[in-house]
Formats: structure tokens, sequence, C-alpha cells
């Protein structure tokens, strides 16, 4: 079952096109990570599936349901972390949360809400108190007191520490354990390689890569890196590759084969390949070559 | 039930915020009250025209307490991105803005009454003579000024701006209503003045009329919500 679906989506804001007609869907109980650089669009995407605004074209349906117009249905059984929101200052965290509480269907009892955020301890704390990790977790607290099958989350971890992102993690993981269906938007790519099962890449308003992330990354194969030996040009080596400062970058498909294909070659010449380094490929390999090729 | 959620919102927050209670409260019901009585002390034996200086007074409880409120409270929750956040939750825009006009409008109706009874004990200004109507004015007043304060803050860039904005709104709706004393006006100001939906109020609390402020009301009230409806801003201008 498809919970978002996402059609030839366009925005604009005067001349700037924020979203050029952007496709995709997520399957209900999925994790799926809409990544970029900023500006690239992701909070125009979430603000379109939130219903804040109404699409210049294309179409957004959340559980089939339009969140322009059925705002109201869509609410109900979604939660939304928006990248920026305000608080009452004043009010304390419990008060804020029992505020909050008062406009949610069957809403979780606040010491759950708050436990889940991690944020139990603060409970009597003023919002304006709050550091600006602990306000997205407030944040994510009032996202989660719906018990959404359906969690938008705009760049959730921004402005937490470590441990306040592990934790954040451990929540979307359990949630969706649960079979709740989360899009999350981030520009820190490991916690999209960590968290989600399929992704998309926007570059300036478009989608430049997406699909699961264990096929895409896989497909990019990895790269093997080595401090260039004294007297090797690049040009004797048996692989291509690229140097990064003084430091020799193999891409293949198969890294592993590649690394040994290097080693019996210097092998062979009584060399030693110091700083060697064998990995697949990262979201951010391909990020960056995408994002660099789009430019 | 969503209605009342925001209704309450609306209400425990306005008895928070202690700077605007001065402004809100303090300030308009110190000279609904204060004003009629200095005058019955100045002159006294004129209880008619202590009991017209009150009347004029509520145009100046309604453009503070029902109109600048909301103005500030909306504006300042826009800039902060509360509502924009109230937007997160299964609300739909009118029970967001309805919630608000109906606390704004609570405010004020109760705090004309407070200044009624006030002035009855303190300043000998007879209770209303049709309750009824009376009470019917002041509650649409309220809704009416309360609608206008909602869709004025569209035309408010910064939250900052908002009392400052509201000024010129307040002293005509006072100036208007002989608030602030016998002040000579040409006629076409006069015309404009007496056009407002504060005095549409004073004038049914005043002479007893009905037809006369029910079309200016109803009138006030269409443009309100045509406007709301057309440029009300959920979020600050991206600039």
């Amino acid at each position: 079952m498809t919970a978002i679906r996402v059609h030839d989506l366009r925005k604009s804001y005067g001349d700037f096109a924020a979203l050029k007609g952007i496709s995709f869907e997520v399957p209900a109980g999925e994790i799926f990570a809409l990544l970029g650089r900023n500006g690239a669009g992701k909070t125009t995407a979430v603000e379109l599936l939130g219903g804040f605004q109404r699409p210049d074209g294309g179409t957004v349906r959340v559980h089939d349901l339009d969140p322009v117009a059925d705002r109201a249905a869509v609410r109900e059984r979604s939660g939304i972390m928006l990248q920026e929101a305000g608080f009452f200052p004043d009010l304390t965290v419990a008060q804020t949360v029992d505020t909050w509480r008062d406009f949610t269907a069957a809403p979780r009892p606040r010491g759950e809400a708050l436990e889940l955020a991690g944020l139990a301890a603060k409970a009597g704390t003023k919002v304006r108190q709050l550091s600006g990790g602990e306000k997205r977790r407030l944040d994510l607290a009032l996202a989660l007191l719906g018990g959404p099958d359906v969690l938008f989350l705009d760049e959730p971890t921004t402005g937490m520490d470590a441990e306040g992102r592990r934790d954040t993690w451990e929540v979307v993981r359990g949630l969706a354990a649960q079979g709740t269906t989360i899009l999350l938007t981030t520009h820190y790519l490991e916690e999209a390689q960590r968290l989600a099962a399929s992704m998309a890449i926007l570059d300036e308003g478009e989608i430049v890569a997406a699909g699961g992330m264990a096929e895409t990354l896989a497909a990019r194969g990895g790269r093997v890196a080595f401090r260039l030996p004294e007297g090797v040009r690049p040009a004797d080596l048996p692989l291509p590759v690229t140097l990064e400062g003084e430091i020799a970058v193999c891409r293949a498909d198969d890294p592993d084969l590649a690394a040994q294909t290097l080693l019996t070659w210097a092998a062979g010449r009584g060399l030693r390949l110091t700083g060697l380094e064998v990995r697949a490929a990262t979201l951010e390999d391909l990020f960056l070559d995408l994002t660099r090729s789009a430019r | 039930m969503s209605v009342a959620a925001t209704y309450r919102l609306g209400t425990r927050l306005f008895w928070r915020d202690r700077t605007m209670l001065f402004a809100s409260v303090v300030t308009p019901v110190g000279l609904a009250v204060g004003l009629p009585v200095l005058m019955r002390n100045v002159r006294p034996g004129q209880i008619a025209e202590v009991a017209q200086l009150f009347h004029g007074m509520l145009a100046v409880l309604l453009a503070i307490t029902a109109f600048m409120n909301i103005v500030v409270a909306l504006t300042s929750r826009r800039d902060q991105l509360v509502l924009k956040r109230l937007r997160t939750t299964r609300l739909t825009d009118a029970q967001i803005l309805a919630g608000q006009i109906a606390s704004t409008v609570t405010q004020t109706v109760g705090l004309i009454l407070l200044s009624m009874v006030a002035v009855r004990f303190l300043a000998d200004v007879p209770f209303p003579p049709d309750p009824l109507l009376f009470g019917a004015a002041i509650v649409a007043g309220s809704a009416v000024l309360a609608l206008l304060g909602a869709a004025y803050t569209a035309a408010i860039p910064r939250a900052e701006l908002a009392a400052a904005y509201t000024m010129p709104i307040f002293l005509m709706a006072g100036v208007g209503a002989g608030a602030m004393g016998p002040i000579p006006l040409p006629s076409f100001v006069r015309t404009a003045l007496d056009l407002l939906p504060t005095a549409a109020v004073v004038d049914a609390v005043s002479t007893g009329a009905v037809l006369r402020p029910v079309l200016n009301l109803a009138a006030w009230a269409m443009i309100g919500a045509v406007a709301l409806r057309l440029w009300f801003r959920w979020e600050p201008r991206r600039s």
C-alpha cells in the first residue's frame, strides 16, 4: 500500500522555481529520505505534503487524500515536524504538550510523549530556556502526540548534539518498526543512510537520483584510497585513479577486488601502499557526485 | 470541540501576557471607569453627560480590547510561527481564527460589563434601560471588531509595528464616539467617523437605535470576512 504519492509536483515563488516537477512514492511503513543541499527544495516539498501551501501543478496525496482540500482528515493520521515552527516561550514544556494535546484526537499521555522525545526531565522548564536541540525534541514530542500513521520530519536532528541525534534515530526506527510511514528530509547523509529504506536526492528543485538505499549504493560501487608512493605516477598504476591531494582514489564496482589488484601490483615492485582505505560507496559519495555533476 | 480548544488557548494566553494585560485591560478599563468618575465629580448633577461619556468610552474599549488586542496577538503569533504550528494540528484555519475571535469577544464583553458595574456605583451611571439591546450591541460590536482586527493583521508587516498600526483606528474610534471630549470636526469627517463599527455600538447603546447599527455592523462583518479570506497571512512575509 502506498502512503504518500507525489506526481509531477511544481511550485514557484515569483521567478524562482523551487520544485520543477518531482514524483515519488512512499510505501506504507517505510522510511523515505528526501536529501539535498540547502535550498534544494526539501522544505517546499514538506510544506506541500503538509498542505501548508497549494502546489502550482502536479498532485500530492497522503493516504489518497489531498492535504490542502482534506487537511483536517490528513492531520488525523499524520504528524509534522516542521523545520521552523514557534512555541509559546513562556509556557513550560509540560504546558506546551498539554496545550497541543487539546488539539489532538486521542492524544498520547503527556508523560509518554515526553518520555519518547527524551524530555521527561525538562517537563517543568520554560520553553524559552530550552537549548536548540531540546526545542527540536519538543517539536518531535508534539509531532508524535496523535500517534500518526504518517510522519513528516523536516531536518529533525538539526541543532541536536550527538546523543540527541542517536536518541531521535532510535525513536524513528521504533516508530517505523510499528508501521509508521516516515518521510524525512536531512542534509546529514549518515542519518539518511542509517534510517531510510529508500531515498530521493533533490537538487535545484529536481530529483537527480532516487531508489532503494541499498541498491542505489551498491550500484555505485566503492572506492580504494591510498597514499601515492613516492616516485609513482598515477599512470603507472594498473587501475585508473584520481588524485585528491597526495591521496590516490580508485573507484571500482568491486572495491575489494580493486584493492587486491593494487596490492599485488605494489608487492611486485616492493612498494607499500600506506593509508589504505577500502570501502563501499556511501550516500555522501553519491550525493557529492550528483550535485557536482549537476552544477 | 476544536474551536473550544483554540478558545481556551486564546483565553489562557490573554491572561498570561502581563505587558498586554496592562495595555488591553488596565488602560481601557481605567479610562472607561476613570473618566466618567472624574466627570461626575467635576460636574455634579450632569448624570446624562456622564452616561454619554461612558457610552463613548465603549468605543475605546472595543478599539483596544477587541481590535488592538487581537491584532497584537495574531501578528506576534504569526511572526513567532505559532500560527504555523497550530496549522500542523487537525484544526482547520476557520477553527483557529474562530476560537481566537470568540476568546477576544469574551474578554471584551467581560471588561465592558465590569466597567458598566463600576460606573454604576462610582459615577451613578444608570444600568442600560434595555439590557438585551445593550448585551446584543456589545457582543456584536466585539465580534465585528475582533474580526476586523484579525483581517487587519494582513496590513501589518511585522509584529513590533502592530500597536503603532492600530493607534489611528483607536484615535478615530475614540474621537468619533466623543470619548475624548467634544472636538470640533468638519462635517464630512463627522459623517465618516459615524460609519465606524464602534460608532454603531455607541449609537445602539445611547439612542436605542436598532436598524442603523445592525446594518452598519453587518456591512463591516462582511468586509472583515472577505478581507480575512483574501489576505490573511499565516506566516511572516518571506523577504
